[in-house]
């Protein structure tokens, strides 16, 4: 096995002491490492010139090396800076000076102190773009996992916000941080989702969907079964209501589990909105997603199979634009279809700009076209835009791309079996929801297991005086979410 | 088996009583029991509900005593042999309905929307679909049930439509039928609550199920009323004499059913049909294969494969009008035989041997 080469050289490295690490490492052109010599002492100053912030280095750390001590606690005695940690492990060391840390060794000694020092440049916390909210906060989370808890920590200033952190990676060594409330959130959950990154064994974790693919409970599930989300707003929310919190340094997401299906539909918006108008557009979400994996089924199975459905006065509209068509509806449909998917595709590779011209170009000039050049009917046109409109209301982007793909097996089955094939399609797709679990929890909650409490924030939400208990779904240690009010008489 | 994530709440009853009740009887049991008791026939429905209600008390008195499942109280009431015998007939009966009901279905299919089916095609695809949820193990069977309950359920706003035609005249006068006419009809109409027996497999998987009772008679009572109204609509929407010639009567309700947008409902009310059908099947696919995994040492996957291989071929060599209503007529009353007197016989037998035990105590 030759991969593996490098690890186990990696390895050999424990036994050795520090100047073997500090040669290994000289070999890259950005470590550096140098010596200060005092009166009776050699020290050896070593760090990786990339990783770390040579301000603090110059204005926090050199300035306070010239002085007379002869051990390593004294010479470190008043640096001002936080984050000291003294090693003997030269393996330590090693991984230490990998993630921005100075290195202070003394010649005869055999220990290191090591200094934080990395560089923590990173975006600057931004609007939220994929979940953007008209009302509401504004901030988004970025790719530094300490501005992340930051930001989530600040609105849940208490003891009993738990951080876990967990190293994956063997190659990429990412910090894994979960996230739940002590005495809310149950533990059982808290402990699978521990237990299931601390047993992966990969390489790389570039990003929190990498953690997601790899923890789910049905991993050949087109449906996400872990809500990604790039709100801190909605993640101390969910802290709130017991759930579990991911989150990947280098990810700009975080994750939260146990998710239910209605939970997809539900933008963070809904909750900013009054509750009448909140669950108007739930609904509306609602009626879009069916539309868009129905409608284009339902014309190629009404129009292949089943003219005597329509009334007399539509089947003379259908009729007449479809007349002249030459392909069967299922071509048609599966042209148009594609051709959409195309649309989104290039839209979605191309940089912003780029991206509005595809959109104008696509959606105008070849809708357009395809239609007065006789090879789509028009109703159908409007059908597939429709639908494609409805699979983009989906407030999480994972789910509008499962919705999306779902549509073609449906399509298909309509073409063979008509409205049959539809019921059955659909039935499968019933059976899959129902198999599925999210961290165990089923994901098809509060339908069935049908849990009348958990819908009032499912299809609809209820006001908040009325949502007083936590979500049965995630079976929390603490469900009372809404003290009751004391006695006004009192 | 029977680990704690498989377990249902007890109202889930409710739903898998209503579930396995209402099947495709719902779209033409009328002609058969007005032939018999005309416009008395809604008697009938009630009367036969009684009887089934009393079907599901002697149920729960034989479970709640012996808390297992059927193959185990009858090996214990009658020994391993004649035990293990009896508990073939009961298994063979559950697939064999299971069977009937999946062919009636494509009957239909076959005499109103495609008439050319492929039905070794379409029988496959249905045991793919049943063999994906029985796979799911019974928490996924009961959900099932479950949504094919409350999704199909909007079809009950569509006999708004025949309503406004009906004729409650046609009901009177009240008792105009001989003794002997009614018992015919209710002893027909039994036919149309088969299936209750399923209770017997899955009761140990309900949790609280001594209290779970009342659930199950509230699911009798409710598919009593689900019929009772179907019944007195026919009565008043069609002549005794146009009912015997609609084999469907339910199904050419919806003939009359007019939207904007939607001329024929039936094939709407027939797809979504698959929803109310298969379920009942995958109960049925799923009772027997528990069954058989308490007698043979095999995979459950195996089990169901060999199943669903059995039921594709069945239904397939079943053809024709004739041969399916006298296949559905001899499981009916093996049914009818089993899950009422058998099941009262088998309570009777159990008091008594438990008294003798006491006694010899």
């Amino acid at each position: 096995m030759k991969r593996y080469s490098f690890f186990k050289k990696q390895e050999n490295h424990k036994s050795t002491d520090f100047t073997d690490v500090l040669e290994h490492l000289q070999k890259s052109k950005d470590f550096t490492s140098f010596t200060l010599n005092f009166e009776n002492e050699i020290y050896c100053v070593s760090f990786f010139d990339t990783l770390i912030d040579k301000d603090i280095m110059h204005r926090d750390l050199l300035p306070y090396l010239h002085t007379n001590s002869s051990t390593l606690e004294e010479l470190v005695h008043n640096l001002p800076i936080e984050g000291l940690v003294f090693t003997k492990n030269p393996a330590e060391l090693q991984s230490q000076l990998l993630m921005g840390y100075i290195a202070i060794t003394l010649n005869k000694s055999d220990q290191a102190v090591l200094v934080k020092a990395a560089n923590n440049t990173s975006r600057q916390v931004t609007l939220p773009e994929v979940e953007f909210s008209v009302v509401g906060p504004k901030e988004a989370l970025v790719e530094s996992l300490d501005t992340n808890l930051y930001l989530i920590r600040k609105r849940l200033p208490i003891a009993e916000l738990a951080v876990e952190e967990i190293i994956v990676g063997k190659l990429s060594k990412t910090r894994v941080a979960v996230l739940h409330i002590e005495g809310i959130a149950n533990k059982e959950n808290v402990e699978t989702v521990i237990q299931r990154i601390s047993d992966l064994r990969v390489n790389q974790i570039i990003d929190s969907s990498y953690i997601s693919q790899m923890i789910e409970d049905n991993k050949n599930s087109p449906f996400p079964q872990f809500i990604d989300t790039e709100r801190p707003d909605r993640l101390a929310a969910v802290l709130g209501e017991g759930k579990v919190v991911i989150l990947v340094d280098g990810a700009p997401h975080g994750l939260l589990g146990p998710s239910t299906f209605f939970e997809y539909f539900a933008a963070f918006e809904d909750y900013f909105l009054n509750w009448t108008i909140a669950s108007f557009f739930r609904l509306i979400r609602f009626f879009a997603v069916l539309f868009s994996i129905l409608m284009t089924p339902i014309y190629v199975a009404v129009l292949t199979y089943h003219y005597e459905l329509i009334p007399k006065d539509l089947v003379s509209t259908l009729v007449i634009s479809r007349s002249g068509i030459p392909f069967p509806p299922i071509l048609e449909a599966l042209i148009l279809e594609l051709a959409i998917e195309l649309l989104r595709e290039a839209g979605a590779r191309l940089p912003t700009k780029v991206g509005q011209t595809i959109g104008i170009v696509g959606g105008i000039v070849i809708g357009t076209a395809s239609v007065e050049a006789g090879l789509t009917s028009n109703v159908l046109l409007i059908l597939v835009a429709l639908s494609a409109l409805g699979s983009f209301t989906t407030p999480v982007y994972q789910m509008g791309n499962t919705i999306r793909l779902i549509r073609f097996p449906l399509l298909l089955m309509a073409y063979f079996l008509g409205l049959l094939g539809i019921a059955i399609s659909f039935c499968f797709l019933l059976v899959h929801l129902l198999r599925i679990t999210s961290l165990g929890r089923p994901f098809l909650e509060p339908l069935y297991p049908p849990r009348i409490y958990d819908m009032r924030d499912a299809l609809i939400r209820l006001p908040f005086f009325l949502q007083a208990k936590r979500p049965i779904e995630v079976q929390t240690e603490d469900t009372v979410r809404l003290e009751p009010k004391e006695d006004s008489k009192e | 088996m029977n680990d704690k994530s498989d377990q249902i709440s007890p109202f889930l009853v409710f739903f898998l009583i209503v579930k396995i009740q209402v099947g495709v009887g719902v779209l033409g049991f009328q002609r058969i029991i007005i032939q018999s008791a005309g416009h008395d026939a809604w008697m009938a429905v009630i009367i036969s509900g009684v009887v089934f209600s009393l079907g599901i008390w002697g149920m729960y008195k034989l479970l709640n005593r012996h808390d297992m499942d059927l193959i185990g109280i009858q090996k214990r009431l009658f020994g391993k042999w004649l035990g293990g015998l009896l508990n073939i007939i009961w298994i063979l009966y559950w697939l064999m309905v299971g069977i009937s009901v999946l062919r009636s279905y494509l009957e239909i299919v076959q005499s109103w929307v495609f008439p050319q089916i492929n039905t070794w095609l379409v029988t496959s695809i249905f045991a793919l679909l049943i063999y994906y949820v029985v796979l799911g193990g019974f928490r996924v069977v009961a959900g099932f049930c479950f949504l094919g309950i409350s999704i199909p359920s909007y079809l009950i706003l569509t006999f708004y439509f025949p309503l406004e035609f009906t004729h409650f005249r046609n009901l009177l006068p009240i008792w105009d039928h001989s003794l002997k006419d009614m018992a015919l009809a209710s002893k027909q109409m039994s036919y149309s609550y088969l299936g209750v027996s399923t209770l017997m497999m899955y009761y140990p998987l309900v949790k609280h199920r001594n209290s779970s009772q009342k659930w199950a008679q509230l699911g009798n009572l409710t598919s009593v009323f689900l019929y009772l109204c179907l019944t007195i609509l026919t009565i008043g929407y069609y002549s005794e004499g146009q009912i015997s010639r609609y084999i469907w009567a339910t199904l050419s309700f919806w003939g009359i059913v007019q939207m904007p947008f939607v001329e024929r409902f039936e094939y709407i009310g027939i797809a979504t049909w698959v929803l109310v059908l298969v379920p009942s099947v995958c109960l049925y696919m799923w009772v027997s294969a528990r069954g058989i995994s308490q007698y043979f040492k095999m995979k459950q996957k195996t089990i169901y494969a060999l199943l669903l291989i059995l039921l594709v071929v069945m239904t397939n060599l079943i053809k024709g009008r004739g041969m399916i209503n006298q296949f559905v007529d001899y499981i009916s009353n093996l049914g009818l035989i089993l899950e009422i007197p058998y099941v009262l016989f088998l309570v009777c037998l159990s008091t008594v041997m438990s008294n003798k035990k006491e006694d010899k105590k």
